[in-house]
């Protein structure tokens, strides 16, 4: 059990925090790129920067957003608070990324981190279970929607077990190996699932705008290519 | 057993749709910037259902296939499957999705029932653009022949046609026609209104929805009223006179004609730019001028833009209060949906009509009037413009109890009027904003100037509070 869980945290975490950070960083690339040519290939070059920035600050910071859907918005926005917090200020990992490369932050109280670790389970719970009992949501849900949210609340989960473990039912090795695996998994997943928006979220609303910016001989290429260029219509 | 659809097309190829719809899609992924978005859009859903709370058609259907994230998703999955190197991994390995006829019918049903009114896009929180993906669909479609019949003879009469505009009005009925308007100017206000044709070096050639000369003299003579009041340079050209441009709704490959068309006749007619009537999608498809004219592009302004500014500045006397009846106004979907033209118009009501009532929700959140994309011109689908699209309109013009429905545009017009007969609002009166304009005009004033002879400044009436504090919009 040891040795699976010094891998786990060892070579299989370097693994997964690599395809992570590379992998955000590949998509953020791509679409840096994606946009400078559209722009340059586009007959239009101005783009309203004014409300791209409105919209991109209201889904980051999205007090106003609370007011519809306000069941679903709240559990998504305090799920988000306690997955981005927690993670990475929680002071048994601060303590470890310490030991093992000497960096060190400020860490979270421990009622604090508990908090927001309940706070995330609480708000992925909600999420699930509008999910499952709202019709639209439910016909648009496939599989992988169910089982990306049992994913992100397993190492979260365990997370809370293992550092509370009066209430732990299952072995501290089992757990801590759950944990750590489950993290990595997702965060190896993370670049290939629609989880991405962890990086393109700033992007996208820019990138919809860029689309509306055609190409001014995008439709006559078209025709050539489709054999249609002197066709009636 | 041939596939039905809700719209009449004309003959098209039914033998190997699916190859054809890869091939033009392939093209158009090629030289297009559709890519971007595609690959974003794909990876991006996260299939939440906000979208449901705003569009007006699933509102009214509770449709699954009326989900807008529904309707992307038929797209996306081909994107997906055809386009992208997992996809087309998943695809040999394993029995996937396979573009089948039945899927493209359902996608050539599906995109003419939502209106690209891009509502939904307000509550998406990774900025997926339905109503791009609509007009993209709608496209592929297109070069697959699968096209409304409505759509396309109009733009085929616009762009080859012998009268070269959508109502095929021949340029002498045109002339006709103004100059009818302009006699009815001197017979009901004795006042000598032009509306001048083939001027060249003006500063503005009009562009209304031409369909306007033949539905719509109150809104042609309360443009022309403006800008007799205020000086204003414009002319009409015969050359091409149309504003409207159904490539917007189905196909970049025509928008980008017709846009083309609108730059020439400014450059024939050595203007400054192009002035466009009452017409939210007219107006939206110009600002592409940007786009398929960037060498040397004409100056752009909507006419509800010009007579605002002009009565700012004091240059347009409008009458306070004038119009008793309680009033409300529709956003154009083209025009307010980014919050561009909002404040212009509802400014000029607020001071002309004594009971003025916006709807709710309003400007940038406006419902569509349920004939968006389009939709408007396809009559067969009257019954789904109306008793779904136009449900929730009915129920928004119901609730302000309105006399006088405002709407600056020629299709929501039409499909306003169709919305309050088949949902018994009789009473109410579907008009243009220059419509009212026309009776905000102090013509009693004009007319005195008139008999004073020329050289006399117009003063028609005072000018609005405010009026130099007016500023400058662009
Ligand atoms: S663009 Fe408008 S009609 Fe189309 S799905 Fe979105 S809200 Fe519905």
């Amino acid at each position: 059990m040891e040795s699976w869980i010094e891998w786990a945290r060892g070579p299989a975490f370097r693994l997964a925090l690599a395809l992570l950070l590379l992998g955000l960083l590949r998509h953020v690339l791509l679409t840096v790129i994606g946009v400078r040519e559209a722009m340059r290939k586009a007959g239009d070059k101005v783009l309203p920067g004014k409300r791209i920035r409105a919209a991109v600050l209201s889904w980051l910071f999205p007090v106003k957003r609370l007011g519809t859907r306000t069941v679903f918005s709240t559990a998504s926005v305090i799920f988000h608070l306690g997955a981005l917090l927690t993670p990475l200020f929680l002071l048994t990992h601060v303590v470890l990324v310490r030991e093992s490369i000497g960096l060190s932050w400020p860490t979270l109280p421990p009622l604090g981190a508990d908090l927001l670790t309940l706070a995330a389970l609480l708000g992925l719970a909600v999420m699930l279970a509008i999910r499952v009992a709202s019709r639209p949501v439910r016909v648009l849900s496939r599989f992988g929607d169910y089982a990306l949210l049992v994913l992100t609340a397993l190492p979260f989960l365990t997370g809370f077990l293992l550092a509370h473990p009066a209430w732990n039912p299952i072995p501290f090795g089992p757990a801590m190996l759950l944990h750590v695996l489950s993290a990595d998994l997702l965060m190896a997943l993370i670049p290939f699932t629609k989880l991405v928006h962890i990086a393109l979220l700033p992007a996208t609303q820019l990138v919809s705008e860029v689309g509306w910016h055609f190409i001014p001989d995008a439709g006559e290429q078209v025709a050539r290519t489709l054999g249609k260029e002197n066709q009636p219509i | 057993m041939e596939r039905k659809l809700p719209y009449y097309t004309e003959p098209f190829e039914r033998t190997g749709l699916a190859r054809r719809f890869l091939d033009a899609f392939a093209a158009i992924l090629t030289h297009s910037n559709y890519d971007l978005i595609l690959d974003a859009y794909a990876r991006l859903g996260t299939r939440c259902s906000r979208c449901t709370d705003l569009c007006q058609v699933y509102q009214a259907t509770g449709r699954t296939e009326d989900i807008p994230c529904h309707r992307s998703e038929l797209l996306l999955r081909v994107y997906r499957r055809y386009f992208t190197a997992p996809g087309r991994w998943k695809g040999r390995l394993f029995e996937s999705f396979t573009l089948t006829d039945e899927h493209i019918y359902e996608m050539a049903e599906s995109f003419y029932r939502c209106t690209a009114c891009r509502r939904c896009k307000l509550e998406c929180p990774m900025g997926i653009d339905h109503g791009l993906m609509t007009h993209l669909g709608r496209w592929i479609l297109a070069e697959i022949d699968i096209i409304p019949k409505a759509l396309l003879v109009s733009v085929r009469e616009q762009l080859e046609g012998e009268t070269k505009n959508t109502s095929a009005i021949p340029v002498p009925a045109l002339i006709d026609n103004c100059q009818f308007l302009e006699e009815e100017f001197e017979e009901i206000y004795g006042v000598p209104v032009k509306f001048p044709i083939d001027v060249t070096g003006a500063e503005w050639v009009f562009f209304p929805a031409v369909s306007d000369y033949l539905l719509e003299p109150d809104t042609l003579m309360g443009v022309a009223a403006v800008m007799h009041v205020t000086k204003g340079s414009w002319t009409i050209g015969t050359g091409n006179f149309d504003g409207i441009n159904y490539g917007l709704f189905y196909s970049d490959r025509m928008l980008g004609r017709i846009v083309r068309n609108e730059a020439k006749e400014v450059r024939r007619l050595r203007a400054g730019g192009v002035l466009v009537g009452e017409c939210g999608h007219a107006t939206r498809s110009a600002t592409f001028l940007a786009t398929y004219a960037a060498e040397d592009p004409p100056k752009l302004l909507n006419i509800l833009q010009y007579t605002h500014r002009a009565w700012k500045e004091g240059r347009l006397g409008l009458k306070k209060g004038v119009i008793e009846e309680r009033t409300t106004y529709h956003d154009p979907c083209n025009i307010a949906r980014t919050n561009w033209i909002v404040e212009e118009p509802r400014e000029i009501l607020r001071h002309i009509c004594a009971d003025y009532v916006d709807m709710v929700p309003n400007r940038s959140e406006n419902y569509c009037c349920g004939g968006g994309g389009g939709t408007v011109s396809i009559d067969e689908i009257r019954e789904f413009r109306t008793g779904i699209g136009g449900k929730r309109k009915a129920q928004q013009i119901r609730d302000t109890g309105a006399r006088y429905v405002v709407a600056p545009c020629a299709n929501c017009k039409k499909q306003l009027r169709e919305v309050c007969e088949d949902h018994g609002l009789s009473e109410v009166q579907v008009v243009g904003l220059h419509d009212l304009i026309l009776k905000a005009i102090d013509w009693e004033a004009l007319k005195a100037e008139a008999k004073a002879g020329p050289g006399a400044e117009p003063t028609a009436a005072a000018p609005p509070p405010g009026a130099e504090t007016g500023k400058e919009e662009s």
